[in-house]
C-alpha cells in the first residue's frame, strides 16, 4: 500500500494548500486570489474545472448506455467506477464553480427565477438534477454495507433503468448545452472554434472524452493498488472509442472546411497553433494509435492514447472557455498560483473521495487488501521520533494530517499579504487636472477625459473676474483650490469637514469647547460655523453654494458646475446651438492637438488611447 | 532589518500560527478518534466518568497536589504557567496587534502588571530550570526538550521586556524585536509537535489512561499468538 499511501499523503498536502486558498478566496474575494478581469471573467475555474470537469465525468452516462441500453455485459466491472467517477466530478464541478461565483449564496436563484432563454439556465437546471440523479444511481453501493437500509436500497434497485434513461437524457441535454452558451459569442471566439454546431460537436467529444476518461481511471487505480489491469476491456473501449474519434474528426473538419475557414488552421498565428496542437492531442494521434491493433492492446500504449483524448479533451474546453478569447479582447490573463491550487485541490478532494470509497464499498469486484484487515502487523514508528505511530491505518491518518496541517500553513503564509489587508474596495481617488491652459480633465486617469480650454474660458467670461465662476472655496492657507481637492473621490461624496481630526491630538488639536458652545449639547447647531474661523474658505461672490460639509463626487461636481453655466449660456450664443449637449465636451480629440497645444505639460499616461468619446459625432455637425 | 522584520511580521507569523491552531486540533482529533476506536474495541466499555472528569479538574487547577510532592517546586511551576500565559496573551501592545488585524480586541494588562509578571516568569523559569538540574531526581528523568524549553520559552520574554522597558537605539530595538518575534515563532511551530502540546491534551488525560486497561476482549489470545506461544497459559 506505500504506493497509495505516498499518492493519497500528496493529495492531502494539495487538499490542505488549496483549503488556505480557498478561506481566502471567501473572506477577502476574486480579488485576492485571482488574475480575473472585467475582459476575462471566465478563466481557469470556468475552462477546467467546469467545462472540463463536466466533459470528464461524461464517463458516467456513457458507460450505463453501454451497459443498461446496449447491453453489453463484458463491461460490467467498468460501470461502477464510472459511475462512482461522474458522482463525484459533478460535485467537484459544482464546488469549483462555488469558488468562482462572485455571489455562491445566490446560486439557488434559478430554481425559483426562470429565464428559459438562457443556456446557462439549462446547463444549471441539467447539472442539478444528473447530479441528484448520480446519487441515487450510485447510493445503493455504500448502501450495501449497512443492512438495516435493505428496504431503501431495494426502492432503488428498482427504478435504476429509469434513472439510467434520465441520467443518459439530462447528460445529453447539458453536455451539449455548454456548447450553446458560446454560440451568444460569435465574436469573440474565433472561427477555428466558432461553429454554429458548437453543441452537436461538444456533446461527441464528451462521449469520446468519457470513454477514454473510464479507461485511465481504470489504469490508474490498478497501477496505484497493484493490480492488474483490465486491458481486454479497456481494449474494448478503444475499439469504440475509433468510432466516435472519427465522426468527431469528421464532423469538426468537415465543418471548417464547410464554413470556408480551413485556410485558417495553416495561418501560423496563436490561434492556428492552439487548434493543431488541441487536434493533434485530442483525436488525431489518438486515433492512430488505437487504429493499430498492436498497439491497441499493450497496456503503455493505452496510458498514452486515453490520456492523451482525456488531457485533449480538456485542453479545447479550456479553449473555447476563454484561451482563444484572449487574441479577440487583448487582455493578457496568466492563472494566478491561487486559481491553479484552487483548482487542484478541487480535483485532488474529489480523488481522496474516489479512493476512500474503492476502499470501503464494492466499486470493484475485490476489494483492494487492507493491512488494517490483519490485526498482526507490525507498527509503525516515526522515522525522526521514534514515536510509535501505532497501526498502519493509525499511522497513515497521523501522515495525512500532519501533511494538511503543514500545507495549509504554507498556503496561508503564502497569500499575497498586501492584498489581503488591503481595504477591498477601490477608493477611487480623483486626481487633479493636467495641463496650463488647456487642462485634461480625466480625474481617473483612464484616458477617456475631456479637453477643458481653461484661458478660453478665462478669456471669455471676462478675464480673472471669473475665476469665482468655478473656484468658489479655498483650501486652508491657499488660493483657488483644485476641484480634486474636496471632490477628492470620483464617484462618491466625500467628507470635506473632518471633525475628528479637528479634535485629534495629532491633528488640529482644538478643544471642543472651541466649537461647541460650553453648557449646551454638543451638536452641529450648537457649534461654530466653518467660515467664523476659516476666513478665506468662502470665496466672496461664488455662486455655488456651500451648504453642508459632504463634497459631492468629481464626476457629479464638474457635471455640475459646467452643465448648468452652459445652459445658461445656451440663449446668448447663438453660433453654438451644442452647447449644453454632451458631445460639447466629451468629444474626440486627436492626441497630436492636445500634445502641440501651446502650454502642454502632460503627457498620455501610457499608449495612445487619449480621447474617447462618449458619443462619436463629425466635425461641424 | 525591516524587510526581515516585515517578513516575520507578515509570513512568517501566519505560517506559525495557522501550524499552532492546526496542529493542536489535529492532535486533538487524532487523540480523540483513538480513544473511540479504543474504546470500540475494549472489553469492558464501561468508563467512570465522574472519576475522570473530577482527576482531569484536579489535574487543570492542581492546587491540592502542591503539596503532595516538592511543594516549592510546584508553586514556582504554577506561578511560571500562570506569567508565560497571561502576559502573552493580555499584553497592551499584542492586543493591539490582535485589534488591528482581527477588527476586536480584549482587556488588557496594566503596565505594572505586565512588568512584574514578565519579571516574574523569567526569573521562576531560571529557578524552575535550576530545580531540574539540581535535583537528581528529576535530572534522571529529563528528557533533552525538558532542558531546552525553559531556554526557549525565555527568549521572547527577555528580548520583550528589553524592547518595552529599555531605551535602546533603534536598530538594537528592531533587532531585539526581530529575535522576539522569531523566537516566538518558533515556539509556535515546535508546541504541537513537542511536549508542550499538553495545552490541550491535558484534559484528555485522564481519559486516555482509563481506556487504555480497557482491553479487547480476545487480547491475551492476541499476546499469545503475537508471541509465538500459542495455546500457552497467560
Amino acid at each position: 500500500m506505500d504506493r497509495v499511501q505516498k499518492f493519497k499523503t500528496i493529495l492531502w498536502s494539495i487538499v490542505g494548500l488549496a483549503t488556505a486558498v480557498g478561506i481566502t478566496r471567501f473572506i477577502f474575494g476574486l480579488g485576492v486570489t485571482t488574475n480575473l478581469t472585467d475582459a476575462t471573467p471566465w478563466g481557469l475555474w470556468i475552462g477546467f474545472d467546469v467545462m472540463g470537469g463536466v466533459a470528464l465525468a461524461a464517463g458516467g452516462f456513457v458507460l450505463t448506455a453501454i451497459f443498461y441500453i446496449f447491453k453489453r455485459e463484458e463491461f460490467k466491472p467498468l460501470v461502477r467506477p464510472a459511475v462512482l467517477t461522474a458522482f463525484l466530478g459533478y460535485l467537484a464541478v459544482v464546488g469549483g464553480l462555488m469558488f468562482d461565483l462572485g455571489l455562491p449564496w445566490n446560486i439557488w436563484h434559478m430554481i425559483i427565477y426562470w429565464n428559459p432563454h438562457s443556456p446557462l439556465f439549462e446547463v444549471g437546471w441539467c447539472v442539478m438534477l444528473y447530479t441528484t440523479v448520480l446519487l441515487l444511481e450510485f447510493s445503493p453501493v455504500p448502501l450495501e454495507e449497512f443492512s438495516r437500509y435493505a428496504k431503501i436500497r431495494n426502492f432503488l434497485m428498482k427504478f435504476r433503468f429509469p434513472l439510467v434513461m434520465l441520467g443518459i437524457m439530462l447528460s445529453t441535454l447539458h453536455q451539449s448545452s455548454l456548447g450553446s452558451l458560446f454560440l451568444i459569442m460569435p465574436y469573440k471566439l474565433p472561427p477555428l472554434w466558432y461553429t454554429p454546431i458548437l453543441p452537436v460537436q461538444f456533446f461527441i467529444s464528451a462521449v469520446a472524452l468519457g470513454l477514454m476518461m473510464v479507461s485511465f481511471e481504470s489504469l490508474f487505480s490498478h497501477w496505484l493498488y497493484r493490480r492488474k489491469s483490465e486491458g481486454h476491456l479497456i481494449e474494448k473501449l478503444g475499439k469504440i472509442a475509433i468510432w466516435v474519434l472519427g465522426i468527431y474528426l469528421i464532423v469538426k473538419l468537415g465543418d471548417i472546411i464547410i464554413r470556408g475557414q480551413f485556410g485558417q488552421i495553416f495561418a501560423g498565428t496563436r490561434e492556428s497553433n492552439l487548434f493543431i496542437i488541441e487536434l493533434l492531442i485530442s483525436a488525431i494521434i489518438p486515433l492512430a494509435i488505437l487504429l493499430t491493433p498492436q498497439l491497441r492492446s499493450q497496456s503503455k500504449w493505452q496510458w498514452i492514447s486515453s490520456f492523451m483524448v482525456v488531457f485533449g479533451m480538456v485542453f479545447n474546453r479550456i479553449n473555447v472557455g476563454g484561451l482563444t478569447m484572449l487574441s479577440t479582447t487583448g487582455d493578457s490573463y496568466i492563472p494566478s498560483w491561487t486559481e491553479v491550487f484552487i483548482s487542484l485541490g478541487v480535483v485532488s478532494a474529489a480523488a481522496l473521495a474516489f479512493l476512500f470509497a474503492i476502499e470501503r464499498f464494492n466499486i470493484w469486484e475485490a476489494r483492494p487488501r487492507d493491512p488494517q484487515a490483519d490485526p498482526y502487523t507490525k507498527p509503525i514508528f516515526d522515522g525522526v521520533s521514534h514515536v510509535w505511530l501505532g497501526n498502519p491505518s493509525v499511522a497513515a491518518r497521523t501522515r495525512y494530517s500532519l501533511a494538511f496541517v503543514v500545507f495549509f500553513a504554507i498556503g496561508f503564509a503564502l497569500m499575497p499579504g498586501d492584498r489581503i489587508y488591503s481595504r477591498g474596495v477601490n477608493q477611487d481617488v480623483a486626481l487633479p487636472a493636467r495641463g496650463g491652459q488647456v487642462l485634461f480633465i480625466d480625474g481617473n486617469r483612464d484616458n477617456y477625459g475631456v479637453a477643458f480650454d481653461h484661458q478660453g474660458h478665462i478669456n471669455r467670461n471676462n478675464g480673472d473676474s471669473s475665476c469665482v465662476l468655478c473656484h468658489h472655496m479655498n483650501m486652508p492657507k491657499d488660493k483657488n483650490s483644485r476641484c480634486s481637492d474636496c471632490h477628492d473621490r470620483m464617484y462618491l461624496a466625500s467628507d470635506i469637514f473632518g471633525h475628528d481630526w479637528h479634535a485629534a491630538p495629532n491633528g488640529a488639536k482644538i478643544k471642543c469647547n472651541n466649537c461647541h458652545q460650553p453648557g449646551m449639547q454638543r451638536n452641529k447647531e450648537s457649534a461654530k460655523q466653518c467660515r467664523d474661523c476659516h476666513l478665506d474658505l468662502v470665496v466672496p461672490g461664488s455662486t455655488i453654494a456651500f451648504e453642508h460639509t459632504m463634497a459631492p463626487s468629481y464626476v457629479d461636481a464638474m457635471h455640475i458646475a459646467c452643465v448648468q453655466c452652459h445652459k445658461r449660456m445656451l440663449p446668448a450664443v447663438a453660433d453654438k446651438p451644442m452647447l449644453d449637449k454632451c458631445v460639447t465636451c466629451h468629444h474626440p480629440v486627436p492626441e497630436e492637438s492636445i500634445t502641440s497645444l501651446p502650454d502642454s505639460r502632460w503627457q498620455p499616461a501610457h499608449g495612445n488611447r487619449v480621447v474617447l468619446p462618449g458619443i462619436m459625432i463629425e466635425e461641424g455637425k | 532589518m525591516e524587510a526581515y522584520l516585515s517578513f516575520a511580521k507578515g509570513p512568517l507569523f501566519r505560517l506559525s500560527l495557522a501550524v499552532l491552531i492546526l496542529g493542536l486540533a489535529r492532535i486533538f482529533l487524532l487523540d480523540i478518534f483513538a480513544a473511540w476506536q479504543a474504546w470500540r474495541r475494549a472489553g469492558d466499555k464501561t468508563i467512570p466518568w465522574k472519576l475522570v472528569i473530577s482527576r482531569g479538574l484536579e489535574w487543570l487547577f492542581p492546587v491540592k497536589r502542591i503539596f503532595n510532592n516538592r511543594p516549592l517546586y510546584s508553586v514556582f511551576s504554577i506561578l511560571f504557567h500562570i506569567g508565560l500565559l497571561v502576559v502573552p496573551i493580555f499584553l497592551y501592545a499584542h492586543v493591539r496587534l490582535w485589534e488591528n488585524a482581527l477588527g476586536f480586541g480584549w482587556p488588557t494588562l496594566p503596565y505594572e502588571v505586565a512588568y512584574w509578571l514578565t519579571v516574574s516568569t523569567i526569573v521562576f523559569a531560571v529557578l524552575l530550570l535550576l530545580g531540574r538540574l539540581l535535583s537528581p531526581r528529576s535530572s534522571f528523568l529529563s528528557r533533552k526538550q525538558d532542558y531546552l524549553w525553559p531556554l526557549l520559552l525565555l527568549v521572547p520574554f527577555v528580548t520583550g521586556f528589553i524592547c518595552a522597558h529599555t531605551a535602546v537605539a533603534p536598530a538594537t530595538y528592531q533587532f531585539f524585536m526581530l529575535v522576539h518575534i522569531l523566537a516566538a515563532e518558533l515556539i509556535f511551530i515546535l508546541i504541537p509537535f513537542s511536549k508542550i502540546a499538553h495545552c490541550v491534551l491535558m484534559p484528555l488525560s485522564q481519559m486516555i489512561c482509563t481506556l487504555a486497561w480497557k482491553f479487547p476482549p480476545e487480547t491475551d489470545d492476541a499476546v499469545c499468538t503475537t508471541l509465538n506461544k500459542k495455546g500457552a497459559p497467560v
